[in-house]
């Protein structure tokens, strides 16, 4: 760089219109092409969800949570649920706990394969955006089959789950995760074998464990860091079925840089993940036992909740996700209900992760930790 | 990573009484404590927290209203290394209501803080940058999560959309 343009500042802003920034903008201050300040900014997609569930019901609430991540939907609507069947009491028969996992983990890989696509058309590898999303297809054939529904599946509800597994829903969703399988390998490939990728993403965004901690990161981006912080094995939850499985949290340990994560090492994390997500479900597709598949008394229960507050919460494909619910007496709304979204704090963190890259790796360290603007803006 | 101290829940608990007596502990469930604090005390407790818990999480900073003027903030911290959650309570009360900032000690909740603010109307003295964050322009300064926020057709003059039109008289319009 020549030492006249090192003085002059140039602010662009990338997005809102920009393909890569679907419904989100950052304000960059570039030096040359060097980001020296990120400035993210919110509220695109604000459509005040937590005041609108203040008005519907409880069973309506959890339509609402799925609409803010349509992408892990059985996961976004989870910790609403929970949290509603908590002060309500209810008990959720075997099954449904069971099918209701199954059911997470492959909206997880359903969502992660969603990932895979959208990172590789980010960095301009545009066979990779079509390939994992050929497959996707079979997951949201395998929800229709199950709900009727491919995005907006209201699955989980308070109590139990809506729809039954059947035979061929069975069968539609093990044909998903087979083709995936026999997919994955070449995926692995093309993006982990490719020098081109490996240059693009390897030792951009770096952080510490306890630097992405702090900034409120979680799940995938803290598990490539090493440390397995995994709400499915740190508190398992009573009303899902992972202590069932016999299944180790998937990690990174980088031998160049350990105890610290970059986008590459990001990348592979979320293909550790998928691998962990099928065997859960093949395990627990084995142990389903019949049954109800909801609390018989659910629907008089969830009507009208007593007093009282709870937090539910669910490890989700992007990271923790929680509800924090209060409910008056004989309410039949919520009193407040506060959602946290993982991605709420990713985005957050740009501020801390973007200076110091070139403005071409920008959209590197915003794929790399798998924001979705529905959970920061609600 | 350096090496991890871990420290039980009780043990927190009985560090937190012995450093900050005015703090009230209360036990949710095995895993889950709740510290109620004085609002001068809120960085104390919080600066004690990050110090005696490793690698701890910020996850959410809660605003309620509870109307007549009076709210409470609720601080969510979670640990990984020690499985367990705390959560700090702060009441507030009075028609512009204010705490001190704690971003400064644990980075992730600047704009958890800056989210409440603008809901609520909660001030956090010295966040970095309170401006808006998801509201629209026409919003700020109405902090629509308080429970005197109406959202019916009362508002909609202010919100400049245009007006419905009134309904015909049954039985058709006549001229």
């Amino acid at each position: 760089m020549s030492p006249d343009i090192i003085d002059e500042t140039t602010e662009i802003w990338f997005g809102p219109q920009h393909v890569s920034a679907h419904g989100w903008a950052a304000k960059l201050t570039l030096v040359g092409d060097y980001v020296v300040e990120c400035e993210p900014h919110a509220g695109y997609f604000h459509r005040s969800a937590e005041k609108v569930m203040e008005f519907r019901n409880f069973r309506q609430g959890s339509l609402i949570m799925e609409r803010l991540c349509m992408l892990e939907a059985f996961l976004a609507e989870y910790p609403y649920v929970t949290a509603v069947e908590q002060i309500a009491g209810l008990e959720v028969p075997e099954r449904a706990k069971i099918m209701r996992t199954i059911m997470m983990e492959a909206s997880r890989i359903h969502s992660l394969q969603f990932w895979w696509g959208q990172f590789s058309a980010e960095l301009g590898f545009f066979a990779m955006l079509i390939w994992p999303w050929v497959d996707r297809e079979w997951f949201l054939n395998a929800f229709e089959e199950l709900s009727g529904s491919r995005h907006a599946v209201s699955y989980n509800t308070p109590g139990g789950v809506r729809y039954d597994f059947t035979e061929k829903s069975i069968s539609v969703l093990e044909l998903a995760i087979e083709r995936m399988e026999s997919n994955m390998s070449k995926f692995e490939d093309m993006l982990m074998g490719s020098p081109v990728f490996r240059m693009r993403t390897e030792g951009i965004a770096q952080y510490t464990a306890e630097q992405g901690i702090k900034w409120g990161l979680s799940g995938p981006n803290i598990k490539a860091c090493g440390i397995p912080m995994d709400l499915r094995k740190d508190s398992p939850d009573p009303n899902l079925a992972y202590d069932l499985v016999d299944w180790d949290v998937p990690i990174i340990e980088s031998k160049e840089h350990p105890g610290e994560s970059d986008a590459f090492d990001r990348m592979v994390q979320r293909f550790k993940e998928v691998e962990t997500s099928v065997d859960i479900i093949r395990q627990l597709l084995k142990q389903l036992p019949e049954g109800d598949i909801i609390d018989p008394k659910a629907r008089s229960k969830a009507n009208r909740l007593p007093e009282g507050e709870a937090y539910g919460r669910v490890e989700g494909t992007r990271g923790i996700s929680t509800v924090w619910l209060k409910t008056t007496e004989k309410a039949q709304t919520p009193y407040r209900v506060k959602i946290r979204g993982p991605c709420f704090n990713s985005y957050y963190s740009l501020k801390h992760l973007v200076p110091g890259v070139r403005f071409a790796d920008f959209i590197v360290v915003f794929g790399s930790l798998d924001p979705y603007p529905g959970w920061w803006d609600r | 990573m350096s090496s991890i101290d871990l420290i039980s829940i009780t043990a927190l608990v009985r560090k937190v009484q012995s450093d900050l007596p005015e703090i009230e502990a209360k036990m949710l469930n095995e895993s889950h404590v709740e510290f109620v604090t004085p609002k001068e005390k809120i960085r104390d407790i919080v600066t004690l927290l990050t110090e005696s818990v490793q690698m701890l999480f910020p996850e959410s900073v809660i605003g309620i209203d509870l109307e007549e003027d009076k709210y409470e903030v609720i601080y969510m911290f979670w640990s990984h290394l020690n499985n367990f959650l705390c959560q700090v309570r702060v009441s507030l009360d009075g028609p512009d209501p204010s705490i001190e900032t704690v971003s400064d000690i644990i980075s992730g909740l600047e704009w958890h803080e800056r989210e409440t603010h603008e809901m609520y109307g909660i001030k956090f003295e010295g966040n970095p940058d309170l401006s808006l964050l998801l509201l629209p322009e026409e919003l700020e300064g109405k902090y629509p999560l308080r429970k005197r926020f109406k959202t019916d057709r009362s508002r909609l003059a202010e919100s400049g959309l245009p007006q419905p039109k009134p309904r015909p008289p049954k039985g058709g319009a006549t001229e």
